[in-house]
């Protein structure tokens, strides 16, 4: 009977629309395959309803009808070509967004990686960099700026442009304020920063602890060996398995008893890395690899 | 456990025909219920907590990949937008807001039209923008049902009378009657 209901009330033709979602479906795997032949990204292992969106999107900006359009686009439009993959991978970003894990780096990770001669600090999908330049004033206050760099990278080249120079993308605003202080921060935000024609950008002697790099953390290699790696909101977009395949690249780039500090909304529940990786604190999101003997 | 699948959306002056909607249902319920409301990022109370009183059914924020179990609401986390994977895991995006929202009741109705077509049942509620018009409209075209609070008994009109101008509303109705129709849905299946 409810099937009925639900049948009585359909106004498109059930095998039409299942026929749409199939060609739709066919059009998503050529144009993942077409961009992994033809600029080397492989997009297979991304979450399907996030990146299909995304392709949505992109033919509405490029003005055709279907995702499969893009492709002939992106085959033979050198302008597309060049701009493709960071069209598709712009992410969003705040300073010292999820605060409580920013005070509990200051309260307890960072008092702890004091006792290393120096520190290595990966931040694998940097955005435009709210979040590097968020961990260099908490390391300033620390007093652990000097012997630490700050490694950050992104697969998108346009956002690592606009990450090099320091400059926000967005002014400083009450709520960024309010998640510094949340964070343990007790001075003014706008002290690491100087405003010029409107804008701000982060001081001289935080951005110069900084690298920005390219780097794709479902195709390269391991980028460095840190004390602390930070990704945050970059595996949401990727399938179980591949979130997995970036949980291992994480855990081997860090040393023993180094930490991992994923997103507010990620999990590592159903994840075998959850046997490899201590959990410091949950609502942080902080973990630990275990050292040799403790695995 | 129900083939149907249960999508919330609100907005503005939604919050309350929602809970009182989700608190009339039994701890047996049978379905999964996901719910997306606009909210402020900055609001003290947790919607997750708000929603929890009164509802005799488990209600938890959502987890990036989580796989949803029955007898659960399953609500969108601030500044997030929410998908349905085809494997019927959820996924989070931080993309760009659509109608000014994260999460936006578009994005969440859409990808469920598509993944659970005429097992997907969306309730759009009382909001002061148009997110969630075109994605019930979707809901409808994959041959769910859609339901519409009644702009009359809405505290803030726009958001069902856009979906009810589109097309989107195969009912419109006040909030104690989609009650008992969910409670009657239950009973049926």
């Amino acid at each position: 009977m409810v099937i009925n209901l639900a049948k009585e009330l359909s106004i498109l033709d059930e095998q039409q629309i299942t026929e749409e979602l199939r060609t739709e479906n066919i059009e998503i795997d050529l144009l993942i395959s077409a961009i992994k032949a033809k600029i080397g990204y492989d997009l297979s292992g991304y979450a399907r309803a996030s990146i299909k969106r995304r392709f949505g999107q992109l033919a509405i900006d490029e003005n055709v009808k279907y995702i499969g359009e893009l492709i002939p686009k992106l085959l033979h439009s050198h302008q597309c070509q060049s701009n493709f993959i960071n069209r598709l991978t712009v992410n969003v970003s705040a300073l010292f967004r999820h605060p409580i894990s920013f005070l509990s780096l200051r309260e307890t990770i960072l008092p702890y990686l004091a006792s290393f001669p120096r520190r290595d600090i990966w931040i694998a999908g940097c955005a435009t960099g709210e979040e590097a330049y968020s961990m260099a004033i908490l390391l300033e206050e620390v007093g652990l700026l000097n012997n630490t760099q700050i490694h950050a990278t992104d697969i998108n080249t346009d956002v690592l442009k606009q990450a090099q120079t320091g400059v926000l993308t967005k002014g400083l605003n009450k709520e960024d304020a309010a998640r510094y202080q949340a964070s343990g921060g007790t001075l003014s935000l706008s002290h690491y920063f100087s405003t010029a024609y409107n804008k701000q950008k982060l001081s001289q002697h935080l951005l110069d602890h900084i690298s920005f790099s390219h780097h794709n953390v479902l195709q390269d290699k391991v980028f460095c060996s840190a004390q602390l790696v930070m990704c945050r909101n970059v595996m949401i977009y990727f399938d179980l398995n591949t979130q997995n395949s970036a949980l291992s690249l994480f855990h081997n780039s860090l040393v023993q008893n180094g930490y991992l500090v994923i997103g507010e909304k990620e999990s590592l529940l159903n994840s075998p890395f959850n046997n490899v990786l201590k959990t410091i604190n949950e609502p942080a999101k902080i973990y630990q690899r275990k050292s040799i003997e403790n695995v | 456990m129900s083939d149907f699948r249960m999508f919330i959306g609100g907005s503005a002056g939604s919050i309350a025909p929602i809970s009182s909607i989700l608190s009339s249902l039994p701890a047996d319920f049978n379905m999964i219920v996901t719910v997306v409301i606009h909210a402020s990022a900055d609001s003290k109370t947790s919607m997750t907590e708000t929603l929890a009183n009164n509802c005799k059914l488990t209600v938890i924020e959502i987890s990036d990949k989580e796989k949803p179990i029955p007898n659960t609401v399953y609500v969108a986390p601030s500044g997030y937008h929410l998908y349905v994977e085809n494997n019927e895991v959820f996924s989070l995006s931080v993309d760009k807001k659509v109608h000014f929202s994260r999460p936006a009741i578009d994005v969440t109705f859409t990808s469920a039209a598509e993944v659970f077509g005429k097992y997907c049942i969306a309730i759009l509620f009382s909001g002061a923008n148009e997110d969630g018009a075109e994605g019930l409209l979707n809901v409808k075209r994959h041959g769910g049902l859609t339901i519409v609070q009644s702009p009359a008994s809405s505290q803030v009109s726009i958001m069902p009378q856009s979906a009810i101008d589109n097309g989107a509303a195969s009912k419109v109705l006040l909030p104690i009657e989609i009650s008992d129709l969910l409670l009657n849905y239950n009973d049926l299946a």
